[in-house]
């Protein structure tokens, strides 16, 4: 008996989990509108690309009377459960970050329509999902014209993370910018990496624009998630200048940071919220540019004396040329 | 009977680790309670939140258990002949993408045929994997815990490059190959049950590959045993210079245990890649092939064991996510630590045999 017994006992504890799972969250969320969160591998703390979500969603929970829950899925296995976890637990509004769970959430609001899903960076065609896509390479152009304004050496320098067409937008509208100013101007151009290990790698990140700074660069554009936090401690070490990406880096190394593309996911996901919490869901593509905030430049405390006040306003000149479509800047994830 | 009392080690083991576990809970400041409430019924229980009947729990975490069943094997079966096999990471990326290779070249092929070739493709390619340090070790003496780590970097690199340079849709840019042809998916348990009248819902990519897990556990078993090479296996393991004298060649034990358990962590690929993804994706694993060393040791190295700690861990994994997105402040590291806890327990089983044997049912009497 006494063998059999502590196998009695698992077995009589996993059959009484059989019964509901009425637990933590169903007690506590009650009426409100839920709205859930999965991040990309980067995790919610890489200061620029799943961080910009966070601070729109955050923004959201302190304005609106909704219920907040988040997930780091950690590898990729994790997302489509955590997804369809949100799913199962009738959240209203469920957002994937990223275009790798294009697919999966494609997958996932299939199988839920009457529930909201938002899907940042790729497109789900779906009444259900609002897609949100950035026009990158419209900002990208305003930083390499200021990287071209700044400029000294005649060569620049672009960093990019995964080696894929997202960020290809990004260094084709950063060349574009700085050949409107310095049509000679030659630009450098590397990417950490082909698998999504490419955003968290700030060692290797750091060894590229080593490389870049000692062709001759002395601006270099990041957009590498995590890994563009090695090129900022390249930009310190050799004390030339690096442009941030996503969220307002401008503050990580004060006076070396010349500016930052803005992506403002956190804009883009609060409004969408903001629509779910008034009934007023609107699915299919948003498309997010110069002309409604979407992208732009970085401007403060931090980097207002790197720049000087005539090249701010060629720059805004030009953000004025590509909103009336008197200057095109090429999208390079267009085929 | 021996097993039972085998077993009680790792439950104890278990216990305690859910023991520390609840008391850091507390110290983090949830309710330990609520908290593995809430991870034991998403991972068995029937009833979803809304108190409908609902397969979903019970079909991950036996999808979760699926792969770890596989490399828990490999590390058992190379651990019976004295290896450590730290290579199933890499076995188990070989063994997928040569399955995913199979099912997307050949795609002329008819199902009865391709799905055979695919999983015989995973097979061969994990056996090649493994037997690439068991020779090292056979015929050169070199230490197997090095070729296979090290091999495990290059299976990564090899298959990255394959991946991408030659089998990726252009201009996709997440990093896996074109799906393999629409005959090679094997069936879920979805097609399984519904002629029966079960509604086992699509979208759980629990599968076939599950049950052939069981098999294959089964008859890992009756191969270690109850067959001639088996006992040699084990006996070159025990103790290679008596099996030397007793006309055992060791060496070919150490192929052969390092061929097969390549094998059984390239099986891993049938269930990603012909079951779930339908694909090759790059990355996929998460971790199988170092968990299954875990799952190996808490099995204690038998099928039985295997089968068990698998399950044990597929379930934390699944509660894991559940407790990190609906709780406040735990996160899936929870799931990490219990997992550690665990092990660290196993691993100190000795101090338990010495100090607390008394508590333990008593050992069957000497004939």
């Amino acid at each position: 008996m006494n063998r059999i017994l502590p196998l009695l006992i698992i077995l009589a504890f996993v059959l009484s989990s059989g019964c509901t799972t009425r637990d933590i969250a169903a007690e506590s969320d009650g009426n409100k509108i839920k709205v859930g969160i999965v991040f990309d591998i980067g995790g919610k703390d890489d200061r620029s690309f799943n961080a910009a979500a966070n601070v729109g969603v955050q923004r959201a929970k302190k304005d609106f009377p909704i219920v907040l829950r988040d997930v780091e899925p950690g590898d990729p296995t994790s997302i489509e459960p955590a997804l369809r976890a949100f799913a199962q637990y009738g959240y209203n509004l469920i957002t994937g970050v990223g275009f790798a769970q294009g697919p999966i959430l494609k997958q996932v609001a299939t199988d839920y329509p009457q529930l909201h899903f938002v899907l940042i960076d790729s497109v789900a065609d779906l009444p259900n999902v609002a897609s949100l896509l950035f026009k990158e390479h419209e900002g990208s152009f305003l930083v390499g014209m200021i990287a071209a304004y700044k400029n000294k050496t005649g060569t620049i320098g672009f960093v990019g993370g995964m080696d894929i067409p997202l960020i290809h937008k990004f260094a084709t509208g950063y060349e574009e910018g700085a050949r409107y100013v310095n049509p000679k101007i030659r630009v450098l151009k590397n990417y950490v990496g082909i698998t999504d290990a490419a955003w968290n790698n700030p060692g290797k990140g750091r060894e590229l624009a080593n490389s870049q700074y000692e062709q001759g660069a002395d601006v270099i554009f990041q957009a590498a998630g995590n890994s563009g936090l090695g090129v900022f401690d390249a930009a310190e070490a050799y004390n030339k200048f690096a442009i941030g990406v996503d969220a307002n880096q401008n503050w990580v190394k004060p006076g070396h940071i010349l500016t930052s593309m803005l992506k403002r996911i956190d804009n883009a996901v609060y409004s969408v919220v903001q629509d779910e919490v008034a009934g007023k869901f609107k699915g299919g593509v948003h498309v997010y540019g110069l002309e409604n905030n979407g992208v732009d430049y970085a401007l403060d405390q931090y980097n207002r004396d790197l720049i000087p006040a005539w090249v701010i306003e060629k720059v805004d000149q030009a953000k004025r040329d590509i909103i009336e479509g008197r200057i095109k800047v090429t999208d390079a994830m267009v085929q | 009977m021996r097993l039972i009392r085998e077993l009680v080690f790792p439950l104890i083991a278990v216990f305690a680790a859910f023991l520390i576990g609840g008391i850091i809970v507390l110290l983090i400041g949830d309710n330990p309670i609520e908290v593995y409430r809430l991870m034991i019924s998403s991972a068995f229980g029937l009833f979803d939140a809304l108190g409908n009947f609902t397969f979903d729990n019970w079909g991950y975490t036996l999808f979760y258990a699926t792969p770890l069943i596989f490399t828990g094997l490999a590390v058992a079966l190379a651990f019976k002949c004295g290896l450590l096999n730290i290579g199933a990471e890499g076995q188990l990326y070989i063994g997928a993408f040569a399955s995913a290779w199979v099912a997307i070249t050949f795609s002329s092929l008819p199902g009865w045929s391709l799905i055979p070739l695919a999983i015989f493709a995973a097979i061969a390619a994990g056996a090649l994997w493994g037997a690439i340090p068991g020779i090292l070790k056979a015929r050169f003496g070199a230490h197997e815990v090095i070729n296979t780590i090290m091999l495990n970097f290059i299976a990564v690199g090899l298959v990255s490059y394959l991946t991408q340079n030659h089998y990726k849709t252009p201009g996709d840019p997440i990093m896996q190959t074109v799906p393999i042809a629409d005959q090679a998916q094997i069936v879920r348990f979805h097609g399984l049950l519904s002629p029966l009248g079960i509604d086992f819902p699509q979208r759980i990519p629990l599968n076939i590959t599950f049950l052939l897990a069981l098999l294959t556990a089964f008859l890992v078993w009756v191969f270690l045993w109850r067959t001639k090479w088996g006992y040699e296996i084990r006996a070159a393991g025990a103790s290679p210079s008596a099996a030397e004298y007793g006309g055992i060649s060791v060496r070919t034990q150490i192929v052969l245990a390092m061929a097969l358990s390549g094998a059984l962590a390239g099986m891993v690929g049938i269930n990603e890649v012909l079951g779930y993804r339908h694909r090759y994706y790059h990355d996929f694993s998460a971790g199988y092939g170092f968990a299954g060393i875990a799952v190996a040791l808490l099995g204690r190295n038998h099928p039985l064991g295997v089968v068990l700690a698998a399950i044990l861990f597929g379930a934390l994994s699944r509660g894991g996510l559940f407790v990190d997105i609906f709780t406040d402040k735990v996160s899936k590291d929870l799931v990490q630590v219990l997992q550690a806890i665990i092990i660290l327990f196993v691993a100190m089983e000795a101090l338990f045999r010495g100090t607390f044997s008394k508590f333990l049912p008593a050992p069957a009497k000497k004939a």
